[in-house]
């Protein structure tokens, strides 16, 4: 469903050197697939993430989606934001059905669709609140309630649950995972933590650092659905040994960039 | 039984320590002033410093003569004329300002060379172009405020956070929607700020332009009375302008308060 053929990336930086954020990548991502990408800070996650977003512009190479090529933002993306991003003044309603407004969708049935989403993502009760009276759990659900209200057939989500307390972080996977479940579409999800990346994906994207390039494309094994015994999924051997293979390629990485490496 | 009815006596006391520190400071401090005001007016017995009593009397002579009624309304038309135009243009341009680089570059040298000048040297040139009518001293108010509210507004704009664009952009916002749906109450608070400075030069712009250029409104009666060593005409005066100037922050801080209601209690408190 979505193309992405040799792109590239590269910026100035601000010692004059020339920053590869990516160079030359490649991927394939299917219909209703649940990708997530996987690496260390800086290997050019979130750059890629907003080129497919159609948010920021590349050097060389091609984003299609269907066929046709990104040229900017597009009714059939969505994005989900790590720092959530909710306009502080507007109430949750308000905020759900900003996607919808700017859309040029008339009050009525853009409070209707927002109202089914806030109560998707359990925040019934909540309609007139503002974000500064919201726990960060709760913003994000926002978040992500006011992307699916546009009914994307991709979502983008860019480290969602990274700025959340791990005990919230675990209860929203479960939630996307079931909401997923229930109403797939195609996801593009950003993290940095390996069974994050594993208990979501169908496969992660390892990327590599300086340039950023596709490491490995690592297939997950898990069954689905898998929102309903999360901890089962958890224990199983191949969760395990996923995870396991995934920090020890990332380690290496690690390893590769330490100073003392580079100076020998 | 004794010790209980001391521990009542004790805490009595201490009740009454703790309602002194509950008295309202601006009330109190409000009073001091004019028993300061009064004595000193009283012991100094100089014509340009009456007592407060002196000045509150010739104000109520004043007022029951009409002559503070009519000059006030000149005064507050000159004024609402001249403010509106400083925050219709301020934010105009202070949005444009903000925004596009381009416009920064070009207008920026002229904002801040006019916003440090000293208004009123504009005074004769808007005289010879405008005449001594209203058209000068709303352009005196105009001098006095516009600059301001542009200055803070561009800075308002530029301070909005950058991820919130880009979500707008995200749901493919265009531009215009971007400015009205985001930007705009984003920067809002801070652009409030400005307005509030604003009233307050507007105000001295309005007192200035009447005294210097056109006679008019209270402008004028504060020169026709210092023109006749009378002090308490212009202090009584002061006290109408200075009722003005409260009187036209508190309109501004009632219309902020509604637009800027999202804004978590202690910040707003800090501003």
């Amino acid at each position: 469903m979505i193309q992405i053929r040799g792109l590239s990336k590269s910026f100035v930086g601000q010692d004059g050197s020339v920053v590869h954020a990516l160079r030359d990548v490649d991927l394939d991502i299917d219909e209703n697939e649940f990708l997530t990408i996987l690496g260390p800070s800086g290997c050019g996650k979130t750059t890629l993430l907003k080129a497919v977003a159609g948010l920021i512009p590349w050097n060389d190479g091609d984003i299609l989606i269907d066929g046709s090529a990104v040229r900017g933002p597009g009714p059939e993306r969505s994005m989900v934001f790590q720092n959530f991003a909710l306009l502080p003044w507007a109430t949750v309603l308000d905020n759900v059905g900003f996607g919808l407004r700017m859309r040029g969708i008339g009050r009525a049935e853009r409070d209707e669709r927002a109202r089914a989403l806030i109560e998707m993502v359990g925040l019934s009760g909540f309609e007139t609140k503002r974000p500064g009276e919201l726990s960060g759990g709760m913003q994000q659900r926002v978040g992500i309630a006011r992307a699916l209200a546009v009914e994307p057939r991709v979502l983008l989500m860019d480290e969602p649950f990274g700025a959340v307390d791990e005990q919230t972080r675990r209860l929203l996977q479960e939630e996307l995972l079931s909401i997923w479940e229930r109403r797939r579409m195609t996801v593009v999800f950003i993290t940095h933590s390996m069974e994050e990346a594993v208990l979501l994906g169908d496969r992660v994207v390892l990327m590599s650092a300086r340039p950023g390039q596709i490491a490995e494309i690592v297939p997950v094994p898990l069954p689905r659905p898998r929102s309903s015994d999360v901890g089962a999924i958890e224990r199983s051997s191949d969760y395990v040994e996923v995870t396991a293979y995934l920090w020890d390629r990332l380690r290496d990485m690690h390893t590769e960039h330490r100073p003392s490496k580079v100076a020998g | 039984m004794s010790a209980l009815v001391e521990r009542r006596g004790a805490t009595a006391v201490r009740r009454r320590r703790l309602s002194w520190r509950r008295l309202p400071a601006a009330p109190v401090s409000l009073a001091a002033g004019a028993v300061l005001w009064e004595l000193i007016g009283r012991v100094a017995d100089v014509p340009f410093f009456p007592p407060l009593t002196t000045v509150l009397g010739r104000l109520a002579d004043m007022v029951s003569s009409g002559q503070i009624i009519g000059s006030l309304g000149d005064s507050l038309l000159n004024l609402a004329l001249g403010f509106g135009i400083s925050l219709a243009a301020g934010l105009a341009v202070g949005v444009a300002m903000g925004r596009y680089r381009k416009v920064e570059a070009a207008l920026g040298v002229y904002v801040y060379a006019l916003l440090t000048a000293p208004s009123l040297v504009f005074a004769p040139i808007f005289f010879s172009l405008l005449g001594e009518g209203r058209g000068s001293i709303v352009a005196v108010v105009v001098m006095y405020t516009v600059f301001i509210v542009i200055i803070n507004t561009a800075s308002a704009i530029r301070t909005v956070p950058g991820h919130l664009v880009e979500m707008a952009r995200s749901y493919g916002a265009r531009e215009t929607q971007v400015l009205l749906r985001v930007i705009l109450p984003a920067a809002a608070p801070m652009i409030m700020a400005g307005v509030r400075l604003g009233v307050g030069r507007a105000v001295t712009g309005m007192i200035n332009g009447e005294m210097f250029i056109a006679v008019v409104g209270l402008g004028r009666i504060v020169t026709q009375a210092g023109g006749r060593f009378d002090g308490a005409s212009v202090l009584a005066v002061l006290l109408v302008i200075i009722a003005v100037a409260l009187g036209a922050v508190a309109l501004v801080q009632a219309v902020d308060r509604r637009i800027t209601r999202w804004v978590p209690k202690t910040t707003k408190d800090g501003l």
